[in-house]
């Protein structure tokens, strides 16, 4: 019995250095998650100005998880290298403020959704899909933050909500665009998107 | 069996406009993301070998190759671009659509909103909670027959356990005791997802009037589903008040849960139409794939 325990102990060693290197993409979003639940959830923000910092602090956390460069290249794909360095640095700002805008202003909106981080799968030798589950009273939403390693971070490059990519969901949106305009008309077309805001 | 006891007279033009509804109700999930999968998707895609099948389908970017990149706003690589892949539906009749589209979101701004908000504003969270669970659990006979149809037969006795737990200890579904007292996940499955598994594609993009997103695979897969509903059976019609009434009222009680989610989408978007579109096709080939 107290060979078996040894044993046991043994394995439980060996295994913890590897799942603490396994679950940091995924305590990496998990954190920063949490982090924007408490600022939706704090009480001391309420009122149009408790609103204004709400959506001021969300913005700064998600400006931290995201790399919106990546996700930026990885949405116009091989279009990207259509793009002068200039006209990329302009994508990737309207790009941002779009998503900003969408989402950020909204989800102010949400106080009592529960998170469940499940598990993290690799897709790949620099990427990682960490899993999570939405609760509602109504259902379960699974979100999957699509991650990849840039210097000593995991930075989330594509959002995946019930199996629908955003990486891709914009792709075909900006493919019907670019195919048979040139870079500047679809610059002209975020341009107007974000200056009605 | 009773299932055709009563033929659909197509020729009844207040059948048809029934009908089309129907559609139309049956894909908020579209829109709102609500007729929610349950956790399913997410529960059994879960070895690594399906996400890998899903990058191989082209919908997952993938960087093989690590590259290092002095300047981030250089150029891409094919690879480090995700690949060109990317899921299409033909879209033939394109106008057409885009014009149901717009009057569908009329309806949705106009009708459906307003009476989802009151419904939310009456009844209580826990309450509408509840609707939730007693209409998933009676919806276990299309889960069972599709997981069979599907070659799941595993998944098909885990709903028919559930559906026994629920009904019984679950006090006839408004609980869903088999998930919280027992840990037990089913598996979502409709008919237009088996159509799909059997290699039938979706045809074309078809958006109907006060309908949504639909093709005509799943169109024909609604009405399977339909005729597994124990529901549509309250009454000898096969589109009754009484079963026309508790389907409205399901995706009612459903969408008082997602109100807001279409709204962001819509604002998300650079064209509402193609990301809708979309999401239409990635959600179901999702549900095809795994």
């Amino acid at each position: 019995m107290k060979r078996w325990f040894g044993r046991l102990m043994l394995v439980a060693m060996l295994m913890l250095p590897l799942h603490a290197f396994a679950g940091v993409p995924l305590d990496t979003v998990k954190t920063n998650v949490n982090g924007v639940l408490e600022i939706l959830g704090d009480p001391k923000l309420k009122g149009e100005a408790g609103k204004k910092v709400k959506e001021q602090r969300v913005e700064a956390a998600a400006d931290k998880l995201f790399d919106y460069v990546e996700l930026s290249k990885r949405t116009l794909g091989l279009n990207w290298n259509k793009f002068t360095p200039e006209q990329r640095k302009e994508f990737v700002e309207l790009y941002r403020t779009i998503l900003k805008n969408a989402y950020v202003d909204k989800i102010t909106a949400y106080t009592n959704e529960r998170v469940n981080f499940t598990k993290e799968v690799p897709l790949s030798e620099t990427t990682v899909e960490v899993q999570s589950t939405v609760v509602s009273k109504g259902g379960e939403t699974p979100i999957y933050y699509r991650v990849m390693k840039k210097e000593n971070s995991w930075k989330v490059y594509d959002v995946v909500i019930e199996g629908v990519s955003l990486i891709n969901n914009y792709r075909t949106q900006f493919r019907e665009i670019l195919g048979n305009n040139p870079p500047e008309t679809l610059l002209e077309t975020l341009r107007k998107k974000v200056g009605k805001k | 069996m009773t299932l055709w006891r009563k033929r659909i007279n197509f020729s009844r033009p207040t059948i048809s406009l029934v009908l089309l509804l129907f559609l139309f109700l049956g894909y908020p999930p579209l829109y709102a993301a609500s007729d929610s999968p349950d956790p399913n998707i997410g529960s059994s895609v879960e070895s690594p070998a399906a996400g890998k099948q899903a990058e191989e389908a082209g919908s997952v970017p993938v960087t093989t190759a690590e590259k290092p990149s002095d300047d981030e706003y250089g150029n891409v690589t094919e690879e480090e671009a995700g690949g060109g892949e990317e899921l299409r539906i033909a879209d033939p009749i394109e106008p057409f659509n885009r014009a149901i589209y717009h009057f569908n979101d009329k309806v949705y701004f106009w009708v459906w909103k307003p009476v989802a908000h009151g419904y939310k504003y009456v009844v209580p969270e826990d309450v509408r909670g509840i609707f939730s669970n007693f209409y998933e659990n009676i919806k276990a006979p299309v889960r069972i027959v599709n997981n069979l149809l599907q070659g799941e037969p595993g998944f098909a006795a885990i709903e028919l356990a559930k559906f026994f737990i629920n009904s019984t200890l679950g006090v006839g579904g408004l609980r869903d005791c088999a998930k919280e007292c027992f840990g037990i996940n089913g598996r979502y499955a409709d008919f237009g997802q088996t159509l799909g598994k059997y290699g039938v594609g979706f045809g074309f993009y078809l958006v109907l009037p006060l309908l949504g997103p639909s093709s005509p695979r799943d169109g024909v897969g609604w009405l399977a589903d339909w005729a597994l509903r124990p529901t549509t059976y309250v009454s000898s019609e096969w589109f009754s008040p009484e079963s026309v009434g508790l389907y409205v009222h399901e995706k009612v009680n459903d969408t008082s849960f997602h109100l807001g989610e279409y709204e962001m989408i819509k604002d998300a978007a650079i064209d509402p139409y193609v990301a809708m579109r979309d999401i239409y096709i990635q959600y179901r080939m999702k549900l095809i794939e795994r």
